[in-house]
């Protein structure tokens, strides 16, 4: 038995980082998944596999535009027409009624789990091979309860689990994706698990299998590497399972840290980002980290900050590949004179901790969600202080030279 | 740095004035609104700081012009540092000097040193600094409104971390840059624009997130849509039908009209047509009748002139047979007699017997023959053989033709007439004859019977051998003989008779004819043939007469009869005459034509008859009808044409919707938005954090002076206010809290508070700079609103205050002089310029 595991589709999700682009570029971009998940049909068709499991979060939001629904559909009937069949579930983002999908009805198409409850469904493939697969879908846009519980016991066929589920961490704010515990997960001894959200492709457990597919397409730098889908094979004698990946997204992210260990002159600087960028051998977003910002003066910060200059770089890849993004790194500390230094320190503990942070940062904060999503997320965080690292450095640099030639 | 002496050598209005510092603490200048107090404290700033030569004003205390005509301006300081050293700061400026800041000169225990050897000492700080920090001045004091954190602490951290002025414009930069990308209540800034942006995108997600709600809307409003076109086609349809028949009806109006014309002329008329016919066929027969009546009369007129017959003649003619009776007769009476003659003479030849007899008489013969005829003998039966029929025959013969006539006259008329009275004639004739035939059967019945008794008698009587004799036969014979006398007598007396009977019959046809007549059989057979001949000629025609003149009054009385039938037929036509009731069936006939002409119209209007009719007696719901349709069409059409182009909308959006990339572009768009959103707060928020970090680095570095002088600050407020105000905070703008925990903004202090305010904090500065920079504090004329209470409240300040830092006071207040009780220095006239 033949099957393809795929999940977050997230058709109709925007690309970040990009708003610089020209707009024809936004083209093949939001074709980027509507692209991917063809393939990931075509390759069902080819290999005549007898099951495509979609882990959740298919469309983007629960209200997903007509033209991705009908879409969608064609490449469900692609499928359902050659009586592969198709077991989906709904994800925390396109929780939704299973009236709102366009998808044409057929014996070969199965939602599994509406209205939260976990489900169980036995098929058999063409060869009378049976096999159960056990999933729910969500409703609301997110589940505090460990559904594991819910899951029936593996009975004699193949079984697969269906899930779009986080492991449970110890932030109880996190745990709103049907948090699970990865142990007791093995414990259910499923033969696949197949899961979605987690948008990194990853497998929890080869034995039994507990496995990430990723998304099907990134969409931001945070989103790196090849994407696509496993093609899973079962030796149907011993119930063995090997799964291969498949890349289908037809676009790329990748980061490329490009070190200065001086100054530099401007057309150094491009020289220098352009021959990490051109060993590529498809359509690839690039972020470029400066490691050694401080070596740049301000027009320098300011002429690789500029979207312009990136496209310039851009226009010389391949593929249409484009720089996206260039975020600095200071790999040295601030030159101040020894007494400064202590001070500076310890005001940078104390001005970048979480408190403060927060504190500093509460007029803008308040303003918007989105503000305080980014200010919760470390990542960003430590993306400010270090963009603020290189802004003082550099000025500080400027002081310094200053004080140096005088 | 103490300053011990001022020496002026031209500045303001003062030429050549020195004055000699009797405290490193405090000393006090007395002098009189105007006296020159202002003008000493801004010479003892511009000699350490430069002059302020700017042709336009200055803002405060500095604004005075120096003399023009004096030259050279300034004067030096005279300072004593800590380690004991003197410092002699000479700043002169001349005419034609390049800087208007006049050339310094420092002079070190009288040796001409760098500037910096003596600034490098006070942190080498600016004139501003000085004059913010260190002296107080009514003008200043008014500016207590305007003091910041900011310009505080930018004294403070100067004294902290090296290069610390750039520092302090690296943090305010920053905290510029920040401020350019995003203020908490602004709209300009890159950041507040962005939220707005960003806010304005979800708002436009969120519409475009209804896309498939409207999708399925359009959906089903298409579907309800078609259903409507479809039912207004139909009913657009049914319109243009009915608009197409009131056309046909108007059309047809025109026929109608006709009708009615039609109708109009019809007359209810009660026409019989059957009875027109037999009407006009009792015309013809009573016209046939008529004319047969006028033919009839005609031929009766011709012959009523002819007598009709005469009396004499018809006996004559009735004669005729008689006549030829009488002359067969009189042939055979000739006849008879010869063969009587023979016969009589064969007799009594053959019979010999026959002459006894002969003689005897009848009756004896009659009693012989009875005597004879007692005997069976048949004799005379034979002669009744010769029988004569004929006029039974006539008799039958006559009578078979009469019912015949009758029969015939009930069938064929004329003919059977004839018949009939030819019947009757003949019958009559028989009957004639019958009559005389019988009578000569009985004569001879009567012969036989008297021959036979003759025989008898004889027989008996006469003697004679009855066996021998045949009596039969001898009675016969003699009978015959006897009978032979006799007819031989009748004979005679007939032939005698028939003569006579001639000779009259002659003479009544002489008579009748006037003419004479042979005597003879012949001539007068002739003669009545003549007679009847003219009588039969003349009963003819009677006979025709008769015939035309019955036929007349049949024909009469049938005439009248078709008449009485033609006048019921014409009363029941209720006409009086056939013209009449040719009219009325011309009438009839037109009035069929109408008939025709109306059901061929009827027929071809047929189901609209009821609306045509309608339609005629209003005309003008025609036209209604017609605008009504009309009106009805075009709205119809109109709404077709308005579902048309809405389903062709809807249509057109669901293809839209279906191709639709609103959603991937609003949440691309919203995702840019986003994208850059977080660059530029990561911006923002760098260069707050670094603005920050710097600031905070600089409080750390300058030992968190601030927080230090802020304490001070606090305690001398709480001193100069007598405790009314307990606590300061000092953000972009200061507050002070009342002891009650009541916080106020500067701008709402009362003046006096206000200004204690000020002191304090200024005071609480100089001092945590103090070690750093060690300069004189000048206060210039500043308690003009200080009460005494205040003043007394100062004095202890100034006190404490002067233990670090020396302080001079320029005052007018002689109640602050008593206070301070330090004998004050004072500005002599002669001192000034002359």
């Amino acid at each position: 038995m033949k099957f393809i595991h795929f999940a977050d589709a997230h058709l109709d999700s925007p690309f970040r980082g990009l708003s610089f682009l020209p707009s024809k570029t936004f083209k093949q971009i939001y074709q980027a998944a509507d692209e991917s998940l063809t393939k990931i049909i075509d390759l069902a068709l080819d290999e005549q596999v007898d099951l495509v499991l979609i882990a959740g979060d298919t469309f983007d939001n629960n209200k997903p535009s007509p033209r991705s629904q009908l879409f969608f559909a064609r490449e469900i009937k692609r499928l359902t027409d050659a009586k592969i069949q198709v077991v989906m579930i709904f994800g925390n983002h396109d929780h939704m009624n299973l009236d709102d999908l366009l998808v044409t009805p057929s014996p070969y198409f199965k939602l599994l789990g509406a209205s939260e409850k976990v489900e169980s469904a036995s098929f058999e493939t063409k060869n009378g091979f049976s096999y159960v697969v056990n999933g729910f879908s969500y409703l609301n846009n997110h589940i505090v309860d460990d559904k594991l519980t819910a899951f029936p016991a593996k009975g004699d066929s193949y079984t697969f689990g269906l899930m779009h589920a986080q492991e449970k961490t110890t932030q109880a704010s996190q745990n709103v994706y049907a948090p699970f515990d990865v142990n007791e997960m093995k414990d259910l001894d499923y033969d696949y698990f197949a899961l979605g959200h987690i948008h990194l492709r990853q497998s929890l457990s080869k034995d039994p299998w507990i496995v990430y597919p990723g998304n099907i397409q990134g969409r931001h730098i945070n989103e790196m590497g090849p994407k696509g889908c496993y093609l899973g094979q079962i030796d149907e004698q011993t119930g063995q399972t090997a799964i291969t990946f498949k890349e289908t997204g037809p676009i790329v992210w990748q980061e490329i840290s490009v070190e200065l260990n001086s100054s530099v002159t401007k057309t150094d600087l491009q020289t220098k980002i352009l021959g990490n960028l051109s060993d590529i051998n498809q359509t690839t977003y690039f972020s470029v980290h400066l490691v050694g910002a401080q070596y740049l003066d301000g027009d320098e910060r300011e002429l690789v900050q500029d979207k312009d200059f990136w496209q310039s770089i851009s226009a010389n890849l391949n593929f249409n590949s484009q720089l996206v993004d260039v975020r600095f790194e200071s790999n040295n500390r601030l030159e101040l004179d020894p007494n400064d230094q202590t001070s500076f320190e310890k005001a940078k503990s104390e001005v970048f901790s979480q408190p403060n942070f927060m504190k500093i940062s509460k007029d803008w904060l308040r303003k918007d969600p989105l503000a305080e999503k980014l200010v919760s997320d470390p990542r960003f965080q430590n993306e400010v202080k270090e963009l603020a690292e290189v802004k003082l450095s550099s000025r500080l640099k400027g002081i310094n030279d200053e004080t140096e030639e005088n | 740095m103490k300053l011990k002496k001022i020496k002026i050598v031209n500045f303001g209005q003062f030429s050549n004035l020195t004055f000699d510092l009797p405290s490193s603490r405090l000393n006090v200048f007395f002098g009189a609104n105007e006296a020159g107090k202002s003008t000493v404290v801004a010479f003892v700033k511009q000699i350490m700081f430069g002059f302020y030569l700017r042709s336009n004003s200055s803002p405060f205390f500095e604004d005075y012009r120096p003399l023009a005509h004096v030259s050279p301006m300034g004067g030096s300081l005279f300072f004593e540092d800590t380690t004991g050293s003197n410092y002699e700061l000479e700043r002169l400026w001349a005419k034609g000097d390049k800087t208007k800041l006049g050339i310094l000169t420092v002079k070190k225990d009288g040796q001409t040193v760098p500037q910096n050897l003596f600034f490098d000492q006070i942190k080498n700080i600016d004139g501003a600094f000085y004059a913010d920090s260190f002296i107080f001045n009514q003008e200043m004091l008014n500016q207590v409104n305007s003091l910041n954190q900011a310009d505080l602490l930018e004294r403070i951290y100067y004294l902290g971390a090296s290069d610390s002025n750039r520092l302090l414009d690296v943090r305010d930069d920053f905290a510029k840059d920040a401020g350019r990308l995003f203020k908490k209540t602004g709209k300009k800034p890159e950041l507040n624009q962005l939220l707005k942006e960003l806010k304005d995108k979800r708002a436009n997600l969120a519409d475009v997130e209804l896309q498939f709600k409207k999708y399925e809307e359009f959906s089903s409003d298409l579907q309800n849509k078609g259903a409507q076109l479809k039912q207004k086609h139909a009913e657009l349809v049914k319109l243009q039908k009915k608009q197409n028949k009131l056309a046909t009806l108007q059309q047809e109006l025109q026929s109608y009209k006709q009708l009615e014309v039609l109708e109009n002329k019809k007359k209810p008329i009660n026409f019989d047509s059957k009875n027109y016919q037999q009407a006009q066929m009792l015309i013809g027969q009573i016209q046939n009748l008529q004319k047969n009546i006028s033919s009839l009369e005609q031929k009766i007129k011709h012959f009523s002139e002819i007598s009709v017959g005469d009396a004499d003649a018809k006996r004559v003619v009735q004669k005729k047979s008689e006549l030829l009776q009488w002359q067969s007769e009189y042939k055979a009476c000739m006849q008879r007699a010869e063969q009587i003659e023979d016969e009589e003479k064969q007799l009594l030849a053959i019979t010999p017997d026959l002459q006894k007899v002969i003689n005897l008489n009848p009756t004896q013969i009659n009693d012989l023959r009875a005597e004879y005829q007692n005997l069976p003998k048949e004799t005379a039966s034979s002669k009744k053989a010769n029988n004569n029929n004929l006029g039974k025959i006539l008799l039958l013969t006559g009578g078979l033709l009469s019912v015949l006539g009758l029969i015939l006259l009930f069938s064929s008329g004329a003919q059977g007439l004839i018949a009939l009275i030819v019947g009757i004639i003949i019958f009559c004739a028989g009957f004639y004859k019958q009559k005389a035939e019988q009578k000569q059967r009985e004569l001879f019945t009567k012969q036989i019977n008297s021959d036979k008794e003759r025989l008898l008698n004889f027989k008996k009587k006469y003697g004679l051998d009855p066996d021998n004799l045949d009596l039969t036969n001898l009675l016969n014979q003699l009978n015959q003989y006897r009978s032979k006398e006799t007819a031989k007598n009748s004979n005679d007396k007939q032939m005698k008779e028939i003569n006579s009977n001639m000779l009259g019959l002659a003479r009544v046809i002489e008579n009748l004819l006037n003419k004479s007549i042979n005597h003879n059989f012949t001539d007068l057979l002739n003669a009545i043939n003549e007679i009847e001949s003219e009588l039969d000629e003349k009963r003819q025609r009677a006979e025709q007469r008769e015939n035309l003149k019955s036929n007349l009054i049949e024909t009469k009385q049938n005439l009248k009869e078709l008449e009485l039938k033609l006048n019921t037929l014409l009363a029941q036509a209720n006409v009086k005459t056939m013209d009449e009731y040719n009219d009325s069936y011309q009438m009839y006939l037109n009035q069929a034509k109408l008939d025709t002409q109306i059901d061929a119209l009827k027929s071809s209007l047929e189901d609209h008859l009821d609306e045509l009719q309608d339609l005629s007696k209003n005309p003008t719901t025609v036209k209604d009808r017609e605008k009504q349709l009309d009106e009805k069409i075009s709205s119809v059409e109109e709404t077709v044409d308005d579902l048309q182009k809405r389903v062709a909308e809807v249509q057109v959006q669901m293809n839209d919707l279906s191709d639709s990339t609103a959603m991937f572009e609003a949440k691309q768009d919203l995702a840019n938005t986003e994208t850059q959103f977080e660059n530029v707060s990561k911006d923002y928020l760098a260069d707050l954090f670094t603005s920050k970090w710097v600031g905070r680095a600089l409080d750390l570095a300058s030992n968190e002076r601030f927080p230090k002088m802020l304490k001070s600050a606090k305690e001398y407020l709480q001193l100069l206010t007598s405790g009314r105000y307990t606590d300061i905070q000092i953000d972009k703008k200061i507050t002070v809290t009342r002891f009650d925990g009541k916080e106020r903004a500067v701008k709402y202090l009362s003046r006096g508070t206000a200004e204690q305010l000020y002191f304090a904090l200024k005071l609480a500065f100089v001092g945590q700079v103090r070690k750093q920079i060690n300069l004189p504090i000048l206060i210039d004329d500043s308690f003009v609103n200080f009460d005494d209470k205040r003043v007394g409240l100062i004095d202890q300040l100034l006190k404490k205050i002067s233990k670090y830092n020396q302080v001079l006071i320029f005052t007018a207040q002689s109640s602050l002089v008593d206070k301070l009780q330090v004998k004050p220095l004072t500005f002599t006239k002669g001192n000034q310029n002359v």
